[in-house]
Parts: C-alpha cells; sequence; structure tokens
C-alpha cells in the first residue's frame, strides 16, 4: 500500500521525542475539545440530549463502542487489522446464550467460556497470519466468513432468547445517570493500558509493529507476540459480543455485523497509527466518545438512521486527514535518521 | 517425469484451478442430474453476469496494491441511480446505462483523488467512502427500493444471440477487457510495475499519482457496470445491491493468484475462481445443505487457496535461491 512504505520509513522505534509526546497530547487535547463543544452545544441546543433516558442510553453505546475499538487498536499496534472482530463477537454473543440458555451454566462461567472462545479464535487468525506469513486482511477476511458460517450451522441461526434475568440486568446497571458499561470499558482500558504502556508484552507488540524484522533481530519472539496480540484482540470482542448480548436479553448471529466501521474509526480518530508501533489507549476511548456523541446526536436531530452512516464516513476522512497531517508534521520537524 | 510434469503445471497460475473447476463439474454432474438442466446452467450465468465483473473491479485495485473496499457501495449507488433514471425520469435506457457507469467512473475518481491528494491508506479512505456511498445511496432511497424497471431491459438480459445468451458476452468481453488494459497498454503496464514496486516506478518516470487515479476510476466504473447488471438481473434497483459483495469481490482474485502486495493478478485465474465460487455455491445449493455452509466453505476455499499460493512462491523463490534453472 502505498502510504504503508512511507510511513514505515519514519516509523517511531525507542523513546519517542519530546515534539511527538506533546503532539500526542495536542492529539488527544484536540479531540477532548471537539468533544467538549459537541457535546456542550447538544446540551444546549438539543431537547433530551441530558436527559436521564438519553444519557443512559449513549454511554451503555458508548461502553460497547470503546470496548470494540480496543479489539481492533490491540492488532492495529501489530500493523495487523482483525476483519473477524464482529464474527468473533458473534460467535461470542452465540456461545454465551448456548451456555447459560441449553446448558445452564452459572452466568459468570458462561461469560468466561465465550472469552474463551473469544481468544481461541482470535488465536487461529494469529496462528494462521504466522505460519502463512500472508497479509492479517486477507486472513481475517476469510476467517470472518469461516467463523460466521461455523456459528451459524451450529446454531442454525436460531437465536438464544430465554437468558436468566440476572444476566439481562448486566445491561441496565447504573452508575448515577449512566451506563455501567463505562465501568466495564474503563475495566478493559486500564488493563490495556498496563499491558502497553508497563508490560514487556506490550513493548514487544509496538516494537514487533514498528518494525518486525528489528524487533526479531533484537531477540522480541515476534511470532508468539503476534498470536497473543490476535488472541487478545479476540478476548476483547468476546467481551463486546457479551455486552451487547445483555443490552439485547438475547443472543442473535446478527450480533457484530456492524461492527467494522467503528471499530476502525474509535482508535484511528483517537490517533493510533495504521501502520503500526503506537497505540493511544485514551485516545480509542476519546475517539469512541466522538463518535457516539455524533451518532446520539444526529439521532436527537431526527436526522434519519440512514445518513448518519454517511457523516460517520466523513468522520473518518476528517479524523484519518488529521492523522495524516500528524504525521506530515512529524516528517517537516524531521530528526535526521528518523 | 510425473513430477515434472506437475512443475510445469504449477507454474500457470490457472491451470490447477481449472482443474479443479473441471473436477467440481464433473462431480457435481455425477452427484445431481439437474446440474446440467438448461435452468440450473443459466442460473449461474446469471450470477457470473454480476460477479465476474465485482471481481474484475477489486482485481485492478489489487494490481497496484491497493485495495478497493467500496466496490459494493458504489454498485449500490449506481443502482439505485440507474434504477431512479429509468423510473422516475423515463431515460431511454442505453443512455440510462452510460450514465450510471458514468457516475461508477466519477466514484472511483473520488476514491483515487482522495488516496493521490492525502497520502492516506487506501484502505482507510475506501472503508470511509463505502460509509458515504451507502450513506447517499440509503438517504436518498429510505431503503425502498424502485420496482418499475422497462420490461425491455429484463428482455435485454435474458435474450439469446442464437444459441447463445447474451449474458454470457458480459464476463467474456470485461474479462478481455481488462486483460488488454493490463498487458497490453502503457497505463495497464505502470500499473503493474506500480504494484510491484512504487518506489522503482516513481524512480522510473511512472506517475504514481495517475496511475493510482486511472485504476480507482476503472474500479469505480467496473463496479458501477456491476450494479447495473445486477438491476438487470433483478428486475428492481434494490438499495441492498452490493451490500454482500465483499467477501466475494477478494476471493475470485486472491484465490485466482493475485498477490495483495501488487503487482501480480491474472484476469484468467480471476475468472476461473469466480466460476469455481459459483460452483462451490450450486454444488451446496444441489446437496440441499443449509445456506450458510456456504459461508463457511468460501472462508476455507479463500484459506487453502492463498496458502497454496504461497506455498508455490516459496517453492519458486527456493528453486531459483538454490541456482537450478527453472525452464520457461
Amino acid at each position: 500500500m502505498l502510504d504503508t512504505v512511507e510511513s514505515a520509513a519514519g516509523t517511531r522505534v525507542g523513546a519517542p521525542s519530546w515534539g511527538d509526546r506533546l503532539l500526542r497530547v495536542a492529539h488527544a487535547g484536540g479531540l477532548l475539545v471537539v468533544i467538549v463543544l459537541l457535546a456542550g452545544g447538544a446540551s444546549l441546543f438539543v431537547p433530551n440530549f441530558l436527559s436521564p433516558f438519553n444519557q443512559f442510553a449513549l454511554t451503555r453505546n458508548l461502553g460497547v463502542d470503546i470496548v470494540i475499538g480496543f479489539g481492533m487498536m490491540t492488532v492495529l499496534g501489530l500493523g495487523h487489522m482483525n476483519l473477524a472482530l464482529g464474527a468473533i463477537g458473534a460467535c461470542a454473543a452465540m456461545a454465551v446464550g448456548f451456555g447459560l440458555q441449553t446448558l445452564g451454566l452459572p452466568i459468570p462461567v458462561a461469560i468466561a467460556g465465550a472469552v474463551v472462545v473469544g481468544a481461541l479464535l482470535g488465536a487461529l487468525n494469529g496462528i494462521l497470519v504466522v505460519r502463512t506469513g500472508l497479509d492479517s486482511f486477507i486472513i481475517t477476511l476469510a476467517t470472518a466468513s469461516l467463523y460466521f458460517g461455523l456459528m451459524f450451522i451450529l446454531t442454525r441461526a436460531e437465536a438464544f432468547r430465554d437468558l436468566p434475568v440476572e444476566f439481562s440486568a448486566l445491561g441496565k446497571g447504573r452508575i448515577g445517570p449512566y451506563s455501567s458499561y463505562l465501568l466495564m470499558a474503563a475495566i478493559v482500558g486500564a488493563g490495556l493500558i498496563v499491558v502497553f504502556n508497563f508490560s514487556e508484552l506490550g513493548r514487544q507488540m509496538l516494537a514487533t509493529g514498528a518494525n518486525r524484522r528489528a524487533a526479531g533481530l533484537s531477540g522480541v519472539p515476534v511470532n508468539r507476540v503476534t498470536i497473543i496480540a490476535h488472541a487478545l484482540s479476540g478476548a476483547i470482542a468476546a467481551i463486546a459480543g457479551v455486552m451487547v448480548t445483555a443490552r439485547l436479553a438475547s443472543a442473535l448471529p446478527s450480533i457484530g455485523e456492524d461492527w467494522l466501521l467503528p471499530s476502525f474509526l474509535a482508535p484511528l480518530l483517537g490517533g493510533t497509527l495504521l501502520a503500526g508501533g503506537y497505540v493511544s489507549v485514551i485516545g480509542a476511548a476519546l475517539g469512541a466518545v466522538l463518535l457516539s456523541v455524533l451518532q446520539n446526536t444526529l439521532v436527537l436531530l431526527n436526522v434519519s438512521g440512514f445518513w448518519i452512516q454517511f457523516f460517520l464516513g466523513l468522520a473518518l476522512l476528517a479524523a484519518v486527514g488529521m492523522d495524516r497531517w500528524r504525521v506530515v508534521q512529524t516528517q517537516k520537524r524531521g530528526t535526521p535518521g528518523r | 517425469m510425473n513430477a515434472s510434469i506437475l512443475a510445469r503445471m504449477l507454474r500457470h497460475d490457472w491451470l490447477p484451478l481449472l482443474l479443479m473447476a473441471i473436477a467440481a463439474i464433473v462431480v457435481l454432474a455425477l452427484i445431481s442430474a439437474s446440474f446440467f438442466s438448461n435452468y440450473n446452467l443459466f442460473v449461474m450465468l446469471r450470477i457470473l453476469s454480476v460477479t465476474s465483473l465485482v471481481a474484475l473491479s477489486q482485481m485492478v485495485t489489487i494490481a497496484i496494491g491497493q485495495m478497493n473496499l467500496a466496490v459494493g457501495a458504489i454498485g449500490g449507488l449506481v443502482a439505485i441511480l440507474f434504477g431512479a433514471m429509468l423510473e422516475l425520469y423515463g431515460v431511454p435506457i442505453p443512455l440510462a446505462v452510460l450514465a450510471a457507469i458514468g457516475i461508477g467512473l466519477l466514484c472511483g475518481a473520488v476514491n483515487g483523488v482522495l488516496i493521490a491528494w492525502t497520502r492516506i491508506n487506501g484502505f482507510i479512505i475506501t472503508l470511509a467512502m463505502l460509509s458515504v456511498f451507502t450513506g447517499l445511496n440509503y438517504g436518498i432511497t429510505k431503503s425502498i427500493p424502485f420496482y418499475n424497471m422497462p420490461q425491455a431491459l429484463k428482455t435485454a438480459y435474458d435474450s439469446y444471440l442464437g444459441p447463445i445468451p447474451m449474458i454470457l458476452f458480459i464476463p467474456v468481453l470485461a474479462a478481455l477487457g481488462v486483460g488488454f488494459v493490463l498487458n497490453r497498454t502503457r497505463a495497464g503496464r505502470h500499473m503493474l510495475a506500480m504494484g510491484g514496486n512504487p518506489a522503482a516506478a516513481e524512480l522510473a518516470g511512472i506517475s504514481v499519482t495517475r496511475t493510482l487515479i486511472f485504476t480507482h476510476v476503472l474500479s469505480g466504473g467496473l463496479a458501477g457496470l456491476a450494479g447495473v447488471v445486477a438491476v438487470a438481473r433483478l428486475g428492481t434497483a434494490e438499495p441492498s445491491i452490493g451490500a454482500d459483495w465483499l467477501l466475494a469481490s477478494f476471493a475470485a482474485p486472491v484465490i485466482g493468484g493475485a498477490a495483495l502486495a501488487g503487482g501480480h493478478v491474472s484476469v484468467i485465474g480471476t475468472m476461473i475462481a469466480v466460476v469455481l465460487v459459483i460452483l462451490l455455491e450450486n454444488g451446496l445449493l444441489l446437496a440441499r445443505t443449509n445456506p450458510f455452509y456456504v459461508q463457511f466453505f468460501l472462508g476455507a476455499l479463500i484459506l487453502l487457496a492463498v496458502m497454496f499460493n504461497q506455498w508455490r512462491a516459496r517453492r519458486t523463490e527456493a528453486r531459483r535461491a538454490s541456482g537450478r534453472v527453472v525452464p520457461t
């Protein structure tokens, strides 16, 4: 791809310079300003935006969107993609439904089982990418079809609708006026911050994403790191799948169908680079906030759902435009040797 | 002796595929009496008329090492605008077809110009434009199809030239056209050179920007044409046209031996792969399996094909490295 080459030439290996850090903070800050302006405008001019009902609905969708974005971000750090994110989410949703309704498992066990299913499917993606040396795009495009197909065959596309009340109550939890899904997203986010900022594994993932060859030569077990990152992505997709299942109070095979765009939007809006080597957990969360507030405002303004997709596309264009501008700015300052 | 025959056949991208397709036809003919029925063949031909264009549309962007995730979205947008021209404004069919293809070219041009201008990854730009084009499509139609397509359109689609169905000409002419552009024109050579190595292509004096835009325009035009043919096939201009083209668009070129990194695509391989995928679907249909098996097996087929292509590429590489003469 045209600019992969180019960005790879300017990869950010090693400690980021102060200028880089400043730009990143500025990026997150800029995003925050946009969010505050949008949300402020919406609370002033859009009726019902601040109503408790809307705040709950908004934050519940937001919690899911954040987790979906995290799922993609984890492999973007490697410079990979996971187009099977939605398929894995659907498999996990059906797995939790099967565990609760058919097997009658206790709720924590069923959820754990679904997350394990997600992690295994993600790991399979990673193994296939490592073993074949092929682009993660084509591998996960194929496994998305494979996983969806397998799930449909096993469940005959029949939804699980008789889930325990205690399970669907998870989707109704509140913290003040907000959905408890925000807390779930925060827990996943905190975990990822620990992984990417404070663990050997996270550093190895980013090093692999920045320059696979160099990472391998300096002793990073690149294959193992790749498989773990994909497994992590699958597990996070499964968490999102379970969250949606609890929200709908039923496990539907159609869950995950519309995850493709938000999964890329949130991390890219938040400054995560497609080329790999850099992720921003806070940024991805803020990206999801912008996405959800924008979507929510358009709905409240009675913009037909059909046009919302149009605006989300424009938002993605604007987001990557900013990303590109940032890279250009970094290159302009052009520290020699970078 | 046997090994050398095998090796010679493996060097053609599409020969193993052709053998597989022939084997599939033989198996299908044996297990189902209705396979060779006129009805079944015509059904497959109708699918081929759309899917071949979808595959070629993606293949040209793969040739330069890019992707066009918006192939289906362009097809859908063109389809409903084509339907609107016919139903609401009574535009004559030939004029509407030309205008529809023009819209496809324009959509492709938007993709190409945005990528060239911003230098942002084509994957992301076309993902965003997928959303934009689909949003436009549903925003305009509010998800309501145009039902009243002129009878002349459907009649033309199902007509025969002597014993040959007219729709057979669609994949044949499209493949010949794309093959001609890629192999016999300067623009096509530039596309393959750029796909092989963009930096080297640029140094050799090829305008990467112009080639990039040309490719996306071509891809958009083919996607638009696919939208028009889909309307003729269905007899209605449905907004959902194109929604499920993504997998199919990548499946055929990749099974046909295209390298996603660019620089190497096979028109014949892609076309055989389209046929192979249709045979797979048809076989599962004739065997009366659950339709969901199609998705599973299609995913499996893509994985197997890319692994096989990879294995063959490594094998060729290893032979070159070991200094053995590879007969040409």
